[in-house]
């Protein structure tokens, strides 16, 4: 597995660069995902969109619809791609710790 | 031929024995000069987006000795005699190809490719992906079944000295398989070049035998297709990952939405026994394009149709990966669609907009849905022509009167024939309505076909936007040379496939073609919807396209 190493700490990352093992995130995970992702400090706002996703996913086991994501936060899709510069799924999902999303989505 | 061309053709030119080279080196990079020329605005190579190189936590791991990208990620052996074994394995799946014991699908048409081509590379012109790579012969469809070919004759049917003077060498080494297996994964099996070929021969086929022989001998298979695909869609039932309450949940806020986006109440049933319509989707839509559904779910209420959905498992995501590489882990998809028909006793199976889901279960299952699993399978297409041309939707084309043209998903197009209904619908409700070329049959393939739209990993997405997605890109720009600068004008690409949808999304991202273009796509029932009297004004949403 390729290793993603930031701030003296390494993770397991598949091909695409998501968390290997999703069960190992914690806010320190997001904030160490945030400067590849280009975004420099995570505001309220992120946080707001990365606790959605987290918690949904502790439910479901999957990700949210992005559709639900946007009712949920309030925010518009261009806005999350404000936030988080590769959208919703290689972007926000990655800093969240979830797994890539599979099948055609 | 031109100078351009022969000047491309000899820089990037392999020979049939490169593939076996044991230096651990590619053997072909490409450069943006390299591509075929784009039509304007993308004519300018210098401005093409670079090709990001395969990581270096790739290539210390894998099999990275084709070209510039790398899709399935094969793990170097790590002695010799591992790489004896493999070898072997891939010898035994070979000789399994050809035995009607093993291959009940495909064993005839094989063999007839690997008997009777007389290497008059008219199949080569009519590839997209050997044209858009600047006819790089790494790419030449004949290519990869040259070397099948050859391995045929002499491994399978032994035929020695006599057979390597009539059809040539080769030798055989895991730098040759490790390579074949990526090269396996540089095809759409869009199938434009069996089309062409006067006699028949189908390169598209031989590539779709050789990821067989890779994943159900070797367990090789492109993780997006296998692991994350078809095996997560037997466990929980869709390879989206969504079980039954999940796809329950969703479905009901996509209820929500469109009747408030609509006006009009809609109410997705499941579960409904002896309806006439089970309508199974890419569950893909659901998730990513929920418009999609929901604009089905409007035009099927509203047309008055006895429909459901079913939340048995696998009964609400159409998919079957396993058509593009392992004919067991299709049989085992198809034959849990099948059970889902059976259980709710309804009267036909409709396919929402999903390509490989048409052809996987109306025309390949065929071969495995005897007697009671025997349910007729329908084309969303033909069911929205009826109910378009029925005129129990009142349709105002006013409303759909933007730039519009259409892509014609390969398997349900040139490999099923379902060519007018849905070119019929567009004349019909947009006024603007254009024909790329060329289309119907003789379409070219999104560039995401086989599986490529979901795969991302590595650097595979430059690959697929420069070369797989090159000439559909090119025929988009053409549909739209009239009005391409005018960023007032909207235009929408239609794809009724979810696999192509994924493509496009993708490559108007990668170029930016929204921002700078207002270039969208979208399905089709989306274009019906929006055209509905009786639905408020504006149901497509741009900013989602």
């Amino acid at each position: 597995m390729p290793i993603f190493e930031v701030n003296g700490r390494k993770y397991e990352v598949d091909e695409d660069g998501f968390l290997q093992d999703p069960s190992i995130w914690n806010e320190d995970v997001a904030k160490d995902f945030a400067k590849s992702e280009g975004i420099d400090e995570l505001t309220d706002e992120h946080w707001k969109v990365i606790h959605y996703l987290r918690n949904y996913y502790l439910q479901y086991g999957i990700a949210p619809m992005i559709r639900k994501l946007c009712k949920e936060t309030g925010f518009k899709l261009n806005k999350i791609y404000e936030l988080f510069p590769s959208g919703p799924a290689k972007g926000a999902c990655k800093l969240a710790g979830l797994p890539k999303p599979t099948g055609c989505v | 031929m031109s100078d351009e061309k022969t000047k491309r053709q000899k820089k990037n030119f392999v020979k049939l024995s490169d593939m076996a080279r044991e230096d651990g080196q590619p053997l072909l990079h490409l450069e943006n000069e390299d591509l075929m020329r784009l039509p304007p605005p993308l004519d300018d190579p210098a401005k093409d987006r670079p090709w990001r190189p395969i990581p270096d936590s790739a290539r210390e791991k894998y099999e990275c000795i084709l070209d510039d990208t790398v899709a399935v990620n094969v793990p170097k052996p790590k002695t010799k005699e591992e790489e004896r074994e493999l070898v072997k394995k891939f010898l035994a799946g070979l000789d399994k190809l050809f035995l009607k014991e093993d291959n009940w699908t495909f064993l005839q048409p094989l063999v007839l490719s690997m008997e009777y081509c007389v290497k008059c590379q008219t199949c080569s012109e009519a590839c997209h992906i050997y044209e858009a790579s600047g006819y790089s012969e790494l790419y030449r469809p004949t290519y990869r079944s040259e070397i099948m070919r050859r391995l045929y004759f002499k491994y399978v049917k032994h035929g020695g000295f006599l057979a390597a003077f009539e059809h040539g060498d080769i030798k055989l080494n895991w730098a040759l398989v490790a390579r074949l297996i990526e090269l396996s994964y540089r095809c759409n099996l869009c199938r434009r070049c069996a089309q062409t070929c006067p006699i028949g021969v189908d390169n598209g086929l031989i590539a779709h035998e050789l990821r067989k022989l890779f994943s159900q001998e070797m367990g090789i298979a492109a993780k997006e297709i296998h692991d994350n695909g078809s095996m997560l869609q037997l466990k929980v039932g869709s390879s989206t990952g969504m079980n039954a309450e999940v796809v329950k949940d969703n479905i009901e806020f996509i209820d929500e939405e469109i009747s408030e986006k609509t006006g009009i109440e809609v109410h997705t049933p499941w579960d409904v026994q002896g309806a006439d319509v089970l309508l199974i989707h890419n569950a893909g839509e659901i998730l990513a394009w929920p418009e999609n559904p929901g604009a089905f779910a409007l035009i099927l209420q509203q047309a008055g149709i006895s429909w459901t959905m079913s939340s048995e498992l696998a009964g609400y995501d159409s998919v079957n990966y396993g058509l593009w590489y392992d004919d067991a882990q299709f049989a085992r998809v198809a034959l849990k669609h099948a059970e889902a028909a059976r259980k709710l006793k309804v009267k036909r199976i409709v396919l929402g907009e999903c390509g490989h889901a048409h052809k996987a279960l109306s025309v390949i299952a065929d071969r495995i849905l005897l007697g009671e699993d025997n349910i007729p399978r329908e084309s969303a297409m033909t069911l929205l022509h009826e109910i378009v041309m029925s005129g129990k939707l009142k349709l105002d084309p006013s409303r759909n009167d933007f730039p519009v043209t259409l892509h014609d998903p390969c398997n349900l197009v040139r490999l099923m024939g379902v060519v007018n209904p849905q070119r019929e619908i567009l004349h019909k409700i947009c006024p603007q309505f254009r024909e790329m070329h060329p289309h119907g049959v003789d379409n070219y393939c999104c560039g995401g076909g086989s599986g490529f739209a979901i795969m991302s990993g590595n650097n595979f997405e430059d690959w697929r936007f420069h070369v797989s997605g090159r000439k559909k890109l090119e025929q988009i720009l053409n549909a739209f040379s009239d009005c391409v600068d005018d960023p007032n004008v909207n235009k929408y690409v239609c794809a009724p496939c979810s696999n192509c949808k994924g493509q496009f999304r993708d490559i108007i991202a990668y170029y930016g073609l929204w921002e700078k273009y207002r270039i969208g796509y979208g399905g089709l029932v989306e274009l019906i919807v929006n055209a509905m009297e009786d639905v408020k004004p504006g149901f497509i949403d741009w900013e989602w396209h």
